[in-house]
């Protein structure tokens, strides 16, 4: 038998990570020789706890309710967490941060584990829907360790309210064999809608990046919230929507299937396309567009608060945090992740994007969560 | 006529059918085959969340068939043979609830009771402890107000029906309103109680509208079934889906056996 | 302690009555105070007077007509596909069948909706029927998140309840009246259109307002086979609170949408009662 505790080399890591992700080893060798599996072994549960209502680990209840993005976590890695602790994640996914605000505001949303964007903190903030976090209880979040770029949006008057989970892109995912080659312009993106991409196009249901997008078309600010910018991009829109595929935030299966050819595309979905069909690639708009971090965040009503911290120190220790990464394919500020990392990872163009063309990204401003001009504008392209 | 048939069931069950298949997939994706398994019937069935939503909802559907069956039954008995100004409020009442939209309710309920929960709260939770908030309770609440006016036309219409010699002759004989009522009325009117009763409690266990926005924190099947779509469609969901489908197949079957024995047997 | 019939009456009815006060004419009062206030700042309700809620309802035109042609359309498809199916189960089929096809018309329907919608998904997509068209020279061919699929979808989901009030309708229906015609030399085409049409018609206009209604306020169906492009009232009214968090303008259209059905509500009971359908019949379903 191995000895459980002796630590792993991270090329070690990786592959064993790589043939279990494989279904070549099963997931006890693979807690077995990472590590992993000395908690659970010192938890002593490998079988779960199938009845509802009963508590195991010390007051963690046996749930916990995450509400995040699709395609956005390994789904393995909740298994891992129902071995070690006895806490199931139910996982409910968003299209845009409206409608997790919209969510939350009308209250009882259930929620433990959310997981804002940086913009939208702040309201959360001001709306008096979060609280501070104690962290103590997120002894895995080492600040030192991560990229302030991707972290400060966190902390708002001097309290951390969220701690990063991610950061990404939001730009164009193509399908080549059918736009004949990459589509690297939102220029490209909202023409070709109407000409030679007709009926193939997606944008998603979401303000932000929808409307920033069209925004960026015209050379405006991505975050513009100026009426004659949002008056040009309300044009360009209700221009394009006939000859779009679909307004939705989950466009993987339209693209995999080959109904859509174009889509505004986050880092990860990008990365998870291009992986199994090499053809679908993944550019930045030249002129512009979205950069972001996303953060878990507690809300003020959680009903298993104690079980909301044990997931987020869980998803954010670095072992696990690495698995997320292989699956999702979403940037990690951790350097401590990043070690983990295989080298092709790190420096893979759709997650790590040359300097030049991060440069005219914006980060989301918190203004546009909030302006009733922009959720109208978004409300009449929809309903158009 | 019978191609015609067979093109419309057809028509009817492909989906079905692509959802039975798919739920024996043994990969984790609902948009190919590969392999067989009942693996995913498996996990669906050890699933916490599966089965806390179901029993959510069946919870849900029992009470709130019962509550709107109880009170919809009595209120057709005061309904019955009624006129004038009550009833025409109460016929109107019944109309509306059953033509409103369920998205209009759902919305509706869940801006009226947000609202009343915030002027509330901050009076009860000093004094109580508690605070009101939207789950089992608004869901009942919710469900049963569209049940009971399904209940009032099916138990109304049935005592309309009924021959009020029957009542006035139990009247005679000396029996009381109370005695009369359970052993003349009651008896007459139980079928349709009874269907009430199912349809009620089928509506709710079936509805994803109003639920989805009254339910607060709890999470009903559909609610589930919604939230986990979103995610992906997986053979898991489509286990779920067949699992329910073959379980009210049964029930039905089960309850028109019985229906049948019941009554070939000559009442003692 | 002798009640009288009245005291007995109030009884009876305050569980109702409380219920109704508490969970409808509440609530609906709350929409129509709401429809006349204003959007808060980070979104939801704030209060005021106005009517520009209602000035800004032509903003979600498409939404209106997209309803107000699909759900009558769709109404008429329902209709034409589930009166053979009806006639045929009532007047064509061995009695001995006559339980079991009649289940299976509503077993579909005992699968989440949910469920069946996301199966169309399938099938209408690339790989689904389009592929199976293109097999056939039928290339390019788009179905899903056209109005077709909504049209497709709300057309399937809602069959049952159009074939079972027509059923009951020609069940209902003398069939000695159709073997006098038949006697008397009537073609079958002639009986059909003078017997056995005008006697179906309380099932039909039963089962088209019961459609009808449903379709009127639908919002699922819209969202899972339109891919977002083809709005209902419904979907415009679910994404004002759920995303733009308008909850007033939300409230307007709300008001908007019962007002229309009441509307064709009262235009339908017209009609009904001009072709003499019995209120059992509607209360059947």
């Amino acid at each position: 038998m191995t000895d459980d505790s002796k630590p792993i080399s991270r090329k070690a890591f990786i592959e064993e990570l790589r043939r279990y992700q494989k279904g070549s080893v099963t997931r006890r060798h693979f807690l077995g020789v990472t590590g992993l599996g000395t908690a659970m072994a010192v938890m002593g549960g490998s079988m779960p706890a199938l009845l509802p209502g009963r508590a195991r680990a010390a007051d963690l209840g046996n749930r916990v309710v995450l509400a995040t993005w699709p395609n956005y976590h390994d789904p393995a890695n909740f298994d891992d967490f129902a071995d070690k602790f006895g806490v199931y994640t139910q996982v409910n996914v968003f299209g845009s941060n409206e409608e997790m605000l919209a969510k939350i505001q009308a209250g009882g949303s259930g929620w433990d584990v959310f997981v804002p964007t940086n913009y939208a903190i702040q309201t959360y903030v001001d709306a008096d829907l979060i609280e501070p976090l104690d962290l103590s209880k997120i002894p895995n979040y080492d600040p030192a360790s991560f990229d302030p770029r991707f972290a400060v949006a966190g902390t708002i008057d001097g309290k951390v309210y969220a701690v990063p989970k991610n950061w990404g892109t939001t730009g164009i995912a193509f399908n080549s064999k059918k736009t004949g080659g990459v589509v690297d312009s939102w220029k490209t993106f909202f023409d070709g809608a109407r000409d030679q991409f007709d009926g193939r196009v997606m944008v998603h249901d979401y303000q932000l990046t929808t409307i920033g997008n069209a925004l960026v078309y015209f050379g405006h600010s991505f975050n513009s919230v100026d009426p004659s910018d949002l008056a040009d991009a309300e044009k360009l829109l209700l221009d394009v929507k006939p000859h779009l595929y679909a307004i939705s935030s989950d466009y993987q299966p339209a693209m995999r299937n080959g109904d859509a050819w174009l889509t505004m595309c986050w880092t990860g979905d990008g990365k998870q396309m291009h992986t199994d069909m090499p053809e679908i690639g993944f550019a930045l708009g030249k002129e512009g567009g979205e950069i972001w971090s996303d953060y878990y965040a507690i809300p003020k009503d959680a009903p298993h608060r104690e079980a909301a911290y044990a997931l987020i120190n869980f998803l954010l220790d670095p072992q696990v945090n690495a698995k997320e990464a292989l699956a999702h394919g979403y940037p990690v500020a951790d350097k401590r992740v990043n070690d983990l990392l295989p080298e092709e990872l790190l420096d893979d163009p759709i997650l790590y994007p040359a300097a030049e063309a991060l440069a005219p990204l914006e980060f989301g401003a918190a203004v546009t969560l909030t302006d009733p001009n922009r959720a109208e504008l978004m409300a009449r392209f929809k309903s158009a | 006529m019978r191609l015609y048939a067979l093109a419309v069931y057809a028509f009817l069950y492909l989906p079905i059918a692509i959802i039975a298949l798919f739920s024996f997939s043994a990969g984790r994706s609902a948009a190919s085959l590969q392999g067989f398994s009942v693996h995913w019937y498996h996990k669906a069935l050890h699933n916490p969340f599966v089965l806390e939503a179901l029993w959510t909802s069946v919870r849900v559907a029992f009470l709130s068939a019962l509550l709107a069956t109880i009170a919809g039954t009595l209120a057709s008995l005061a309904l019955t043979g009624m006129r004038g100004r009550v009833r025409a409020i109460f016929d109107t009442l019944v109309q509306v609830a059953v033509m409103i939209p369920g998205i209009v309710i759902g919305i509706a309920t869940l801006i009226a009771l947000v609202s009343v929960f915030d002027l509330v709260n901050p009076w009860l939770e000093p004094l109580t402890g508690l605070k009101l908030s939207l789950g089992t309770g608004s869901l009942v609440a919710a469900h049963g107000l569209f049940t009971m006016s399904l209940v009032i036309l099916l138990v109304r219409g049935r005592m309309e029906s009924l021959d009020p010699a029957l009542i006035e002759a139990s009247g005679d004989l000396g029996a009381t309103p109370v005695a009369t009522f359970f052993q003349v009325t009651l008896p007459q009117i139980l079928p349709a109680i009874m269907a009430g009763f199912l349809l009620a409690f089928t509506f709710s266990f079936d509805d994803f509208i109003i639920a989805f926005f009254v339910a607060g924190s709890d999470t009903t099947l559909p609610i589930y079934i919604f939230s986990s779509i979103r995610r992906g469609v997986t053979p898991e969901i489509n286990a779920i889906g067949t699992m329910v489908m073959g379980a009210s197949l049964t029930i039905l079957i089960v309850a028109q056996v019985m229906l049948r024995r019941s009554q070939a047997q000559p009442r003692p | 302690m002798a009640i009288t019939r009245r005291q007995a009456r109030a009884l009876l009815l305050t569980p109702a009555g409380l219920w109704y006060a508490a969970l409808l004419l509440l609530p609906l009062a709350v929409v129509l105070i709401f429809s006349f206030g204003e959007r808060s700042p980070i979104g939801g309700y704030a209060p005021g007077f106005t009517l520009e809620q209602y000035a800004n309802l032509p903003s979600r035109f498409a939404a209106f007509r997209n309803t107000l042609t699909l759900a009558p359309l769709g109404t008429v498809a329902a209709l034409l596909i589930a009166y053979p199916l009806a006639y045929f189960l009532a007047l064509r089929v061995d009695p001995k069948w006559k339980t079991l096809l009649l289940v299976l018309v509503i077993v579909p329907f005992w699968t989440s909706i949910l469920i069946r919608s996301y199966a169309w998904i399938f099938l209408l997509g690339g790989k689904g029927i389009p592929a199976l068209l293109a097999q056939f020279g039928l290339e390019d061919i788009r179905l899903l998140n056209t109005p077709f699929a909504v049209l497709l979808g709300i057309v399937y989901g809602y069959l049952p309840l159009m074939v079972f009030p027509i059923y009951v309708a020609l069940e209902k229906l003398d069939k000695r009246l159709l073997e006098a015609a038949a006697d008397l030399g009537t073609p079958p085409w002639r009986s059909f259109l003078q017997i056995t049409l005008p006697l179906s018609m309380p099932g039909v206009l039963t089962g088209s307002m019961l459609v009808f209604i449903l379709l009127m306020g639908e919002f699922l169906i819209p969202s899972i086979l339109g891919g977002g492009k083809v709005f209902f009232i419904g979907n415009a009214m679910v994404d004002l609170f759920l995303q733009s968090r308008n909850w007033a303008f939300g409230s307007a259209v709300a008001v908007a949408l019962v007002v229309i059905m009441l509307i064709t509500v009262a235009i339908y009971s017209r009609l009904i009662k001009r072709f003499g359908a019995s209120r059992d019949d509607v209360g059947l379903m």
